[in-house]
């Protein structure tokens, strides 16, 4: 349905999204990963049509959109990063005016303004102003705003940034409803790993305005098979451990949390006993020591060596 | 393009605030200057020394002056006013002549001393003439004065001399001066604050939204902008209304030439607000910026004062690149110097060239810079 093909953008010297490949077909649930500033956004504009790339192309059903962007305007829906709405007007006149620069009227718009206001759940707050909503209902209707004009495919730049779990739960069920009942296709971007683990079906990992690893799932995962992680919990961690482990030899990836520490090393090494022989030398009360199922989280801190978030 | 009209409408009832703070400050403004300075004559004290006098043509003639406004007080403090330069010259009236106290040498105490002296040459007159007629009775001497009277009112021939400062003169009205000035300037206000959601509604993406449905961009600069001029000329329209027959300020039957001839004004101030608004980075420049501009149009423009009393060539200079400069000689074209519109057509033409320039500009800009 949707195609990248090495797309580029810079700005003065500095890559934003650098060679990036890209597919999603019709009816899928596509996760975007990235921590800040990896250039998610980017190519989200780009291939929604609001930016134009330094090199490559976009592709929709085939067709380049760069110079033709029509076909796809019409199908997409865009729920972007930052919250866009009359502040002053109530949700049911931001989605009637956003109704009508899509040409919907009278019966028609009003129907669809019903459907989509249950579908975020505001039907009995549709007359409040959007300046009184928490940011947990801005944010729902900002994604209602892009379902309005019925589209097929759906572009959300992480919807689910700073809201409470309540309406982060309630926006996730949403997107799979849609997908699961109007076969709506998603690319869902986030920084959460848990919530495109949840969500999708296939998903790209970028970093830095590259792509660092794509596929499904398991795929994905697969990429840490011949590593394992292991959590080493602690009610107070000190620096003397923290930097025996940092300096031991075997240790091929760490990330240090307030009373945990999360450390990859290879499948086949065994590195338990050293590890309570190094707490007991710095004088440190482990809590437990245990090895980990791989998460998204863990691929990406193999690949770049970082937390997604820190 | 409608919807977005109707949507801004739709803030406009929710949040009135600022075309009703600026529409408010002109009217408030207006009054007030328009009050204190509500006649262009010149305050003139004067001392009566002879209680008499206030009876006779010398009273009724100073009175009737249209250049000056008689002050009476008492002599001490006639000096106290010339003292602070409250006033420049005073007068004290006696019986048999008068005095001219100067405080500071000008135009305005010859102009004073004229005055004064016709009044007393004309009472003397009269009297000598009802003196020489005085064998003849009472009622005899008022039918003398009245024909007399009737006679100056209908002379044979007429000289007809303006004084420099009179009203009828036409050099500088402040009631329109005042009404034009600051309505010009508060206007400006609140178009920029019309104009300046283009930025911020690009800043948090609903431009983005916006040109992702079928709506074309130049519909959304366009909408704006009608919406930004309607704003305006409304709040010009209130005023005026409100002067015209609230008031009763009639605009020297030109009223609704005047209504007319503040479009281009309007369009000009649109343009410019969107020049502003391409050229600054942020709402905080923005507030910044705009007061300066609108002050400094303002002062160089002739909102505030005259625009004859700014003298550096320096300023005379930008004041032709002012938008406002040309506003306000439309309108005192029109309403006070009673000029045809073809005659007007030069400062529109500058205006519209300046408002098509500075929207090429301005759109240019804005362009390249939010893509
Ligand atoms: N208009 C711009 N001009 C210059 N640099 C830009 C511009 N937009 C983005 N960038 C840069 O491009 C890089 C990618 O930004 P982008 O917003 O795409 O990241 P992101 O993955 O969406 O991050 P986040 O998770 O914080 O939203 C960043 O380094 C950013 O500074
Ligand atoms: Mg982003």
């Amino acid at each position: 349905m949707l195609e990248l093909v090495d797309l580029t953008k810079r700005f003065k010297q500095q890559y934003a999204v650098k060679n990036l490949n890209m597919f999603i077909e019709k009816g899928e649930i596509i996760g975007l990963l990235g921590p800040n500033g990896a250039g998610k956004s980017t190519a989200i504009s780009m291939m929604s049509s609001l930016v134009e790339p330094t090199a490559g192309d976009v592709r929709f059903n085939n067709n380049s959109i760069l110079k033709k962007p029509a076909q796809l305007r019409k199908v997409t829906g865009i729920v972007p990063q930052e919250i866009a709405l009359y502040n002053d007007l109530t949700a049911e006149e931001n989605l009637q005016f956003f109704g009508r620069i899509y040409r919907l009227k009278g019966a028609e718009l009003k129907r669809r303004m019903d459907e989509v206001l249950d579908l975020i759940g505001l039907k009995d707050r549709r007359k409040d102003i959007v300046k009184k909503y928490s940011g947990g209902m801005k944010r729902r209707l900002n994604i209602g705003v892009a379902l309005l004009h019925d589209p097929e495919l759906i572009i959300m730049d992480e919807p689910t940034v700073g809201i409470d779990p309540q309406s982060r739960n309630y926006i996730l069920e949403t997107v799979k409803r849609l997908n699961a009942e109007r076969n709506i296709t998603v690319l869902y971007t986030s920084h959460y790993m848990e919530e495109v683990e949840f969500l999708c079906d296939r998903i790209y990992i970028m970093d830095k305005g590259n792509l660092i690893a794509s596929g499904t799932k398991d795929d994905i995962k697969r990429i840490l098979s011949a590593e394992k992680t292991i959590s080493i919990k602690a009610d107070r961690l000190n620096e003397a451990f923290i930097k025996e482990i940092k300096e031991h030899p075997l240790v091929n990836n760490i990330q240090v949390e307030e009373k945990e520490i999360t450390i990859m090393v290879a499948k086949e090494v065994n590195i338990f006993s050293t590890l309570i022989k190094m707490a007991e030398d710095a004088s440190l009360e482990l809590s437990s020591v245990a090895i980990k199922t791989p998460t998204l989280e863990d691929v990406f801190l193999h690949l770049t060596g970082r937390a997604l978030r820190d | 393009m409608i919807g977005i009209l109707f949507a801004k409408a739709r803030q406009f009832i929710r949040n009135p605030w600022t075309f009703l703070i600026f529409t408010g400050m002109s009217i408030g403004f207006a009054l007030i200057m328009g009050i204190t300075g509500g006649s262009n004559a010149i305050r003139v004290p004067v001392t009566i020394v002879d209680e008499h006098l206030r009876d006779t043509t010398i009273m009724s003639e100073l009175k009737a002056s249209t250049s000056f406004d008689l002050q009476e007080m008492k002599k001490e403090e006639m000096l106290k006013h010339l003292k602070n330069g409250k006033a420049e010259v005073g007068v004290i009236l006696k019986e048999e002549n008068y005095q001219v106290i100067v405080g500071v040498d000008s135009v305005r105490v010859r102009m004073v001393e004229n005055m004064v002296r016709q009044a007393y040459i004309h009472y003397y007159q009269q009297q000598n003439i009802v003196d020489a007629a005085n064998m003849v009775s009472n009622k005899q001497k008022d039918l003398l004065l009245y024909d007399m009277e009737e006679s100056m009112n209908d002379p044979v021939f007429t000289v007809d001399s303006k004084g420099f400062t009179s009203s009828d003169a036409v050099v500088y009205n402040p009631t329109f001066q005042v009404l034009f000035g600051f309505s010009l300037f508060f206007v400006i206000y609140t178009i920029a604050y019309n104009v300046l959601p283009i930025l911020t509604e690009k800043n948090e993406g609903l431009w983005d939204r916006i040109i992702l449905s079928p709506v074309k961009k130049w519909e959304m600069y366009v909408a704006n902008m009608l919406y930004s001029f309607f704003e305006g000329y409304l709040q010009v329209l209130v005023i005026f209304l409100l002067f015209r027959y609230g008031f009763g300020v009639n605009f020297n039957g030109r009223f609704y030439d005047t209504l007319l001839l503040i479009i281009p004004y309007v369009f000009a101030v649109i343009a410019l607000a969107l020049l502003i608004t391409a050229l600054v980075k942020n709402v905080q420049q923005f507030n910044a910026i705009l007061p300066i501009i609108a002050v400094s149009m303002a002062m160089i423009g002739g909102a505030y004062w005259p625009i004859e009393i700014v003298e550096s060539n320096a300023l005379i200079a930008l004041s032709k690149i002012n938008p406002l400069t040309y506003g306000m000689e439309i309108l005192n074209g029109a309403v006070v110097y009673n000029y045809s519109i073809q005659h007007l057509l030069y400062p529109i033409s500058i205006l519209i060239l300046m408002g098509v320039v500075m929207i090429g500009i301005g759109i240019h800009l804005m362009e390249r810079r939010h893509i």
